[in-house]
């Protein structure tokens, strides 16, 4: 696995907060809904969130096999393109 | 385009006038001395339809098997002459369990799935129905029609508006009829109803409209025709407006004094000696015709009769399937 | 079952409820071609409650149904459609619209079947969002299960959770009879609407149903009988966690439908615990509080040790305020309240 994420001591896949405002690139969303706790096992393509953005939201799916940690919590305010989580 | 056919088009109306006559007369017997609506071998209200047999007739001459049919208050006539079983529908408004209904529906409440036959009570709430018998015949690919059948005053209620926008966005195969017999029981329509037409309120929700007048057996076929063509076709719905007559009352029981010096010519306007004449019949075939269906009457009278009466606990049943 | 069990793989997979219900929706329609959706904004939009999240995606304008504004057309539409055999799904939006509507759902899908002497089957589907909560105020904001749970002809159900969603809504389509179902919108998991967090839940992937007409007994206890349904549920759940810790062991029955009504296993439980709290966010005259106090005391008023408390919303609208709203509200506060009572 690669370590592509921004946060010290942590490796894995990066999972980023999926959505894009054409509007502000600089508006925050939220991880409204974790469906898979942190240090839970999930497989490929496994649904693991609902973001939040704008009254959008979108659902997040694990982009590879491993152990999900969540980097954020619900409903705190996070960048676009910022990290949500990754898996181990 | 179905064939005309003058002496189906009359005997069928006959067959009609004859089951409501008996009807008619089975109702009030038991009914004296004083009127008691709860009373008799055929309790509760009966809205004939002695009168409106060209409507009827006109359009079911077009329709096939598996064509659906949503009716009113006022349903006899467009229930014979869609195929509904006569001994089975006089055994349901006498309340036998060898009724259409076993007993559970009564004469407004006439349900025979065989032939996509149902009425209901509530003035228009037949017309959504309609459309979704409509709109399982589009799914399914068939080239089956629904007829949804309504009064004039029932083209006030919601449901008749709400029912004409969807059948046209969806494309439903749908014909809409109504039946202005001048009357919603005792309201006419000029006391109801803005405009002078229905068919002008087809165009304002995207379908083809036509009002048939003189209560012509003939015209209305050929109205009909075009309009269940057109949704057979997958064309979509249209609506059609008799304007017929109501020649007794609302319901039985109704004194009718509303309707003032009308009752006097009342007779004058009944489409049925006024189509045999019309078509030239002899008074042989009158007689013939009237005593054939007469004896179909009597035979379903009869069936009822010796039917067995519902226990109370059968009240019970069928609730839920 | 919490949203805290850790569990590997397959185990880990979450949903809400308003994805397990569509989930259910989907499942049945890839099954059967006769399943179809129709309702306001339940396509691309996916439900305004997220009843129909990914119905549009994957079946398309055909099956999953814009309508208009037109309640009394399309729900009789959908009546009509499921005498010919067809498996509607019909989304009134708020069942605070009955309003507009009543009379093709209570009238004619109500009773079709049996006035026709069983001849004619109206195998559909009506679901409604209900609830309150967030500040939707009277017109937008009641349960009234107690309403049509009193009109003869309609089964009504109303899950608590994921699982029982998914599962109800299966056997609501492949029921014969109409089925109301009546989910929560404070239930639903929603992420723009404050979540218990028990609107989350493991749910199998495939399909199973939950049978109609069986009450579930949530949590078990022995002192005090909680009988209550829908969002109800989880806040009795989360007051028996509570006091569990005090030493007061709270049986928490999910009633889970309405009709038909599971007599029997509330009448076990208060056979047991002898103590009854009823919890219903309807209102509560001529309800389904009445209705339980009715079949326990036509039963054994014997089983009682205390009176019953009857907590629902009193008999006002849905105020706006929030102070007002959570005022009349069954709460997690009075729930622990009365059932400390009970239990005293």
């Amino acid at each position: 696995m690669t370590a592509s994420s921004s946060t010290p001591g942590t490796s894995g896949v990066a999972i980023p907060f999926p959505m894009t405002s054409s509007d502000d690139p600089d508006a925050e969303g939220v991880v409204g809904t974790w469906f898979v706790l942190d240090g839970e096992s999930v497989t490929e393509g496994q649904i693991i969130a609902e973001v939040q953005l704008d009254k959008v939201s979108q659902d997040v799916h694990a982009p590879a096999a491993g152990v999900l940690r969540h980097a954020v919590a619900e409903s705190v305010g996070v960048a676009q393109g910022g990290v949500i989580g990754h898996i181990e | 385009m179905t064939e005309l056919n003058q002496l189906d088009l009359y005997s069928m109306m006959v067959r009609i006038r004859q089951f409501e006559a008996r009807v008619l007369n089975e109702y009030h017997a038991d009914k004296s001395p004083a009127w008691d609506i709860g009373a008799g071998l055929i309790p509760g209200e009966m809205h004939l339809s002695a009168g409106q047999e060209p409507a009827a007739v006109g359009v079911c001459a077009h329709l096939k098997k598996g064509d659906a049919i949503t009716a009113p208050h006022r349903p006899h006539h467009f229930a014979l002459a869609h195929g509904v079983d006569m001994n089975a529908m006089m055994a349901e408004i006498y309340g036998r369990t060898t009724g259409l209904c076993k007993g559970k529906g009564g004469h407004m409440h006439l349900f025979d799935p065989e032939n996509h036959f149902s009425c209901s009570g509530i003035i228009a709430q037949g017309y959504p129905v309609a459309c979704g018998h409509a709109l399982a015949f589009k799914r399914k690919g068939t080239d089956n029609v629904a007829v949804a059948v309504a009064g004039e005053g029932a083209a006030n209620q919601g449901a008749f508006h709400e029912s004409l926008n969807l059948a046209a966005l969806w494309n439903l195969p749908v014909v809409f009829v109504i039946e202005d017999n001048d009357w919603a029981i005792s309201v006419p329509r000029s006391a109801s109803t803005a405009n002078t037409s229905n068919a002008d309120r087809a165009a304002g929700y995207g379908m083809p409209g036509v009002r048939v007048e003189n209560n012509d057996v003939e015209a209305v076929f050929e109205a009909a025709g075009a309009a269940v063509d057109r949704a057979r076709a997958g064309e979509g719905p249209s609506l059609l407006e008799i304007h017929t007559v109501r020649l007794w009352g609302h319901f039985e029981g109704d004194a009718q004094a509303y309707r003032g010096a009308e009752l006097e010519t009342l007779d004058e306007r009944d489409p049925i000696p006024a189509y045999a004449a019309a078509i030239g019949l002899s008074d042989d075939q009158v007689a013939d015709i009237q005593a054939e269906a007469d004896a179909e009457v009597d035979a379903a009278v009869q069936f009822a009769l010796d039917s067995p009466v519902p226990t109370a606990d059968d009240a019970l049943l069928h609730v839920f399937a | 079952m919490t949203a805290t069990e850790t569990t590997t793989g397959e185990g880990t997979r979450r949903i809400t409820t308003a994805k397990a219900m569509a989930e259910a929706i989907a499942l049945e329609m890839r099954n059967d071609p006769n399943v179809f959706v129709m309702g306001e904004d339940v396509g691309a939009y996916g439900g305004i409650f997220g009843s129909t999240t990914d119905l549009f995606a994957e079946f398309g304008a055909e099956r999953v149904i814009d309508t208009p504004i037109s309640e009394t057309a399309f729900i009789g539409a959908g009546i009509g459609a499921a005498t010919e055999g067809m498996r509607p799904v019909v989304e009134l939006m708020f069942i605070d619209f009955y309003g507009v509507c009543m009379d093709q759902i209570t009238n004619h899908m109500a009773k079709i079947h049996y006035e026709s002497g069983g001849g004619v089957k109206v195998p559909m589907v009506l679901m409604a969002a209900t609830g309150a909560g967030y500040s939707d105020a009277a017109q937008h904001s009641q349960s009234l299960w107690g309403t049509f749970a009193h009109l003869p002809g309609i089964k009504v159900v109303a899950p608590s959770n994921p699982y029982d969603a998914k599962g109800l809504m299966a056997s609501a389509i492949r029921d014969d009879n109409p089925v109301l179902y009546l989910f929560h919108k404070g239930a639903q998991g929603l992420v723009w609407m404050a979540k218990n967090p028990r609107s989350i839940a493991q749910v199998p992937e495939g399909a199973y149903t939950v049978p109609i007409g069986e009450a579930a007994v949530a949590r078990e206890g022995s002192d005090v009988t909680i009988v209550t349904i829908s969002l109800s549920v989880q806040h009795s759940l989360d007051v028996a966690e509570k006091l569990e810790g005090e030493g007061i062991s709270v049986e928490v029955i999910d009633l889970r439908s309405l009709v038909p009504l599971d007599k029997q296993t509330v009448l076990d439980s208060v056979a047991k615990t002898g103590r009854l709290l009823v919890v219903d966010e309807d209102y509560k005259s001529y309800g389904l509080t009445g209705e339980i106090a009715a079949i326990v005391a036509e039963t054994d008023p014997t089983m009682l040790s205390k009176p019953m408390v009857r907590l629902a919303v009193p008999d006002v609208p849905i105020p706006y305020a929030r102070t007002m709203e959570y005022g009349i509200l069954p709460t997690r506060d009075k729930i622990e309240a009365a059932v400390r009572e009970l239990a005293s």
